[in-house]
């Protein structure tokens, strides 16, 4: 039986999009939907999960409230620390140095993705550790200082591994800058300092946006920065579902929390996008 | 599959001659030649490549690799060296900090251990779940139940059946850098107080409910093993109000503790004996008023891809000879007297290991309902977030 | 400024130094210096279990991505040729896989499979003929499947970028000129989203190769890298992970070098024919 032009369109339309249509129905929506259903159940008496409906895990979220606020006010904290390390350099890279050396420049921010996350922030543990600066320290005579294990570790940890990930867009932003606007504005007799503020940063809020978002999101679900470097004492809410299905094998509460931190996660996207609209009065937001 | 190594008893002269004849004729295998003679120990030695060459000498239905859940810093890395030369089987070892964290990989399913090291009151519960196998002691000569102390091996059968054979006993004490802290430390009550003054700061509590919870509620003047909700509550208090003042929760304090980032730690006697024996100056306390006395067992989890390689390395930790080597290395009690016996004098006498009898009358074994006890792994779960 | 930007890079090349100088220790700690040594070099690859978890990361980093590429790419073509609903769908749900946290991914992924292996191994069991039915666990196969749904919806993310940035009017053009829709495809469209196809793969490769959290949950009894080095860091690390993590930098370092040579040549082609 001959196909008709527009049958034919739809079977390969069809074709082209079912492998990751499926995919992504049987390794996210399925998953996402079971996660739900065991948010409703009930901890078996040696743990996991046992089918009940009840609120009990929602009802229990309180407990973990600690777990929450330490996320949401280290994760836009890290953020912001990223962000003020990473504008001068991105800032840098992408006017001020040497077009000769930028390509160059730019991927020795990338590199130090390419080795384990695990393995650099193990060097941090050492760094921070009693033999690494507090032992310098003392060489200086100030005795007994204790880096690691506190918040400040984290936070040194976050910024150093999220780096990149702020740089890359902010340099991308400033980029794209038209430089002509920039002599226009130094030849109009403008100080470097307004031309700043007046130009070049409201047109790279766009990639300070998408970076701060970007950071901020993925910090929401972080779990090693933590456990290396906060010693257990620093907890997130990654750290809390790790527990939860690691240690103390509460399936269900373990689904409640990681529900509950989707939908975090949701609000603060959609805060961060109307903002980013509002600031670069465009509906184009770039995540990627 | 376990008696290569009883094979490899010297040989005579004829012996060799009259095997390598029979071998020529072709009425023995290459593998029963070679464990015969003894060459399989030696090619196994010199072929340190698991599988490169050993492997059909005699360890063909061995595998070539196994997979061990244990405790930090609780082996001789020689033992599994040894044992990969003889047996020509690589032994990955994955350490955890509490035994609720391999309770909840093996319910989870698909952990590949083949052997794992749960402690005595976690036994009953593993049976019960159906998590691990009843051990079939013919594959198990090495081990004498007529030596085992019953007083730390009981937990090892239920109703007669054998599921476990004992690793080691010990305690769970406090170690102190006395360089660091001047404050001579008794108990329970002591640890917390000096960890919110002296050790500001430097303190460690494991990762693990049984012990920090259990150690608090001693130093309050309950039972290490209670789940009444109003101790449970006054424990939650104390530690939440320790929480600011230490320096780590983590069950692996060896690393903080000899870089000095840390000070005082809850101590398992293998650790305090590690501990002591590299710096001296840290000590290893029993708490006057209470504290845990355990013992950790050998089990196959039923899921194991490789029993064999399991019982075979079993049998093998089970041989004194072996069993003392890994007990002067990791600084354990032994709980067979075989190996008691071999163990030499500076081990034997000392009070770290073997402490006087009348230290240990206010230890308590763990408890197994605190294991699955919901309300404990919320409290440690609640200190942990808060 | 320079001075700013010079301890930046200070910052984030120290530690990887600190890498790189201890996996030449002769000591067996990977915190003190004792001594200049490439031993630690020959005992990783001695180390059958370093070496596994390294072939299984490599394996499975591949796999995922070639799957994501491939798949990625056909519904990111597809998805223009979508109604304004479907594509709707689409979109939100490639942007749900990227914005979850591999953390919840990992744990909604571990809570379905086991869910549906309770339910399909005894049902598989009272159906197979022989006496060993096969047993459906954890393993490489989930794992590539939560990593992919990054990684898929990452190389869709990019792709359609490419495409939409493509001119109409150029496939316009070739269809005019009687070329079949498979023939403007092949040498119209995929020579311009190729290289966009090439950057998806390799961040989606960097991405499951990196992974710990996702593969902590849904690995069963299979090692990758980042758990081994976990494993390793709770078990005192020797200058072992360094050696390996030495390797992967300079190996990864010659992709690099290799992909920006490759892409120069094309580039340089490409204005010659302009």
């Amino acid at each position: 039986m001959p196909l008709t032009p527009d049958r034919k369109r739809q079977l390969v339309t069809a074709a082209l999009v079912a492998p990751a249509g499926l995919w992504l129905f049987v390794f996210l929506v399925l998953p996402f939907m079971a996660m739900v259903v065991f948010s409703f159940g009930e901890r078996a008496p040696e743990g996991g999960y046992q089918a009940a409906f009840t609120f009990a895990q929602f009802a229990n979220l309180p407990s973990r409230a600690a777990a929450f606020w330490n996320t949401m006010m280290i994760a836009p904290v890290g953020a912001f620390l990223c962000l003020i390390v990473a504008y001068p350099v991105a800032y840098y890279l992408a006017i001020k140095s040497n077009p000769k050396y930028r390509l160059v420049l730019v991927s020795l921010v990338v590199v130090p993705f390419w080795t384990s996350l695990l393995v650099r922030t193990y060097a941090w543990m050492y760094i921070l550790g009693s033999r690494g600066i507090p032992n310098l320290l003392g060489m200086i005579g100030i005795e007994d200082v204790r880096l690691l294990n506190t918040p400040g570790a984290v936070l040194l940890g976050i910024v150093y591994g999220y780096l990149p990930l702020m740089i890359m867009p902010i340099y991308v932003s400033l980029e794209k800058l038209d430089r002509r606007l920039l002599e226009a504005s130094a030849d109009l007799g403008a100080k470097p300092v307004s031309t700043f503020f007046g130009i070049t940063l409201p047109l790279s809020l766009p990639g300070v946006m998408t970076g701060v978002a970007l950071v901020t999101i993925l910090l929401l679900g972080e779990y090693l920065i933590p456990q290396l470097l906060g010693g257990g004492k620093v907890f997130f809410i990654g750290n809390a579902l790790v527990d939860l299905f690691l240690q103390s094998r509460n399936w269900p509460f373990g689904s409640a929390i990681a529900v509950t931190l989707v939908v975090v996660v949701v609000i603060v996207l959609s805060v961060a996008m109307r903002v980013a609209w509002k600031v670069s009065g465009s509906r184009q937001v770039d995540l990627v | 599959m376990t008696k290569w190594y009883r094979e490899n008893a010297p040989i005579t002269a004829e012996n060799l001659t009259d095997e390598w004849m029979r071998l020529k004729r072709g009425s023995v295998t290459r593998r029963h030649f070679l464990g015969v003679t003894g060459l399989g120990l030696a090619a196994a030695v010199l072929a340190r490549q698991p599988g490169l060459f050993n492997s059909a000498a005699y360890a063909g239905d061995l595998g070539t690799t196994m997979s061990l859940a244990t405790w930090p810093n609780y082996h001789d890395p020689a033992t599994f060296e040894a044992f990969t030369a003889a047996t020509g089987v690589a032994v990955e070892v994955n350490v955890f900090g509490s035994n609720e964290e391999m309770l909840a990989k093996l319910q989870a399913g698909g952990t590949g251990w083949d052997l794992f090291v749960p402690t005595n009151y976690t036994i009953s519960t593993y049976v019960k779940l159906g998590l691990i196998d009843p051990l079939d002691m013919s594959k198990l000569p090495a081990f004498s139940q007529a030596t085992e102390s019953a007083r730390f091996t009981s937990e090892g059968a239920i109703d007669g059946t054998t599921y476990a054979l004992p690793k080691n006993w010990g305690t769970t004490g406090m170690a102190v850098n006395t360089a660091k802290i001047k404050t001579k430390l008794t108990s329970w009550k002591d640890f917390f107080e000096v960890a919110m003054t002296e050790a500001d700061g430097r303190a460690m509590v494991h990762d693990y409910q049984l012990t920090t919870i259990g150690n608090a509620l001693v130093s309050l003047g309950y039972s290490f093993n209670s789940i009444k909700p109003e101790e449970l509550a006054k424990a939650e208090e104390l530690l939440i109000k320790v929480k600011p003042h230490l320096y780590g929760i983590n069950s692996d304090y060896q690393p903080g503790m000899r870089a000095t980032d840390a000070w005082m730690t809850m101590c398992w006697t293998n650790d305090g004996a590690q501990l002591n024996r590299d710096m001296p100056e840290i000590a290893y306390i029993l708490g006057t008023d209470g504290g845990e006395i355990w013992t950790d067992f050998y089990a196959i989890p039923k899921s194991a891809a490789n029993k064999p390689a399991g019982y075979a390395l079993l049998d093998y930790l089970m041989t004194p000879e072996n069993a003392v080597k890994e007990h002067i290395a990791n600084g354990a009690p032994t709980t067979d007297s075989r190996v008691l016996a071999l163990l030499p004098a500076d081990v034997t006498s000392n009070k770290i290991v073997y402490p006087d009898e009348a230290s240990l009358t206010k230890l308590e074994f763990g408890a197994a309902v605190t294991l699955t006890d919901p309300a404990r792994a919320e409290l440690m779960a609640r200190f942990k977030s808060a | 400024m320079r001075a700013l930007v010079t301890f930046v890079y200070l910052f984030l090349y120290a530690p990887i130094a600190l890498v790189v100088l201890f996996s030449f220790n002769a000591g067996r700690s990977a915190s003190e210096f004792t001594g200049f040594s490439t031993m630690w070099y020959g005992k990783a690859l001695g180390n059958t279990f370093l070496i596994t978890a390294l072939q299984n990361s490599l394996m499975i980093a591949f796999t995922s991505a070639v799957l994501a590429a491939v798949f990625g790419t056909m519904a990111a073509l597809g998805m223009q040729r979508l109604s304004a609903r479907g594509r709707a769908i689409f979109d939100g749900l490639f942007a749900a896989a990227i914005v979850i946290p591999g953390v919840v991914i990992g744990i909604a992924t571990l809570v379905a499979l086991v869910e549906v292996f309770s339910f399909l191994n005894p049902a598989l069991a009272s159906i197979w003929p022989g006496d060993k039915p096969p047993q459906l666990g954890l393993g490489y196969g989930s794992i590539i499947a939560a990593h992919g749904l990054f990684s898929l919806a990452l190389v869709t993310m990019i792709v359609k970028a490419r495409i939409a940035s493509l001119g109409r009017d150029i496939v316009e053009a070739s269809s005019d000129l009687y070329a079949t829709p498979f023939t403007t495809f092949r040498q119209i469209v995929l020579p311009q989203i190729l290289p966009s196809v090439l950057a998806g793969f390799l961040l989606a490769f960097t991405f499951s190769f990196d992974d710990f959290i996702v593969a902590f949950f849904v690995a069963g009894s299979k090692t990758t890298l980042p758990i081994y080095v976990f494993a390793s860091i709770r078990r005192g690390v020797t200058p072992e992970i360094n050696a390996i993590a030495t390797m992967v930098l300079v190996a990864s370092l010659l992709m690099i070098l290799i992909a920006r040579v490759l892409m120069r040549d094309k580039t340089t082609k490409a204005h010659a024919g302009e």
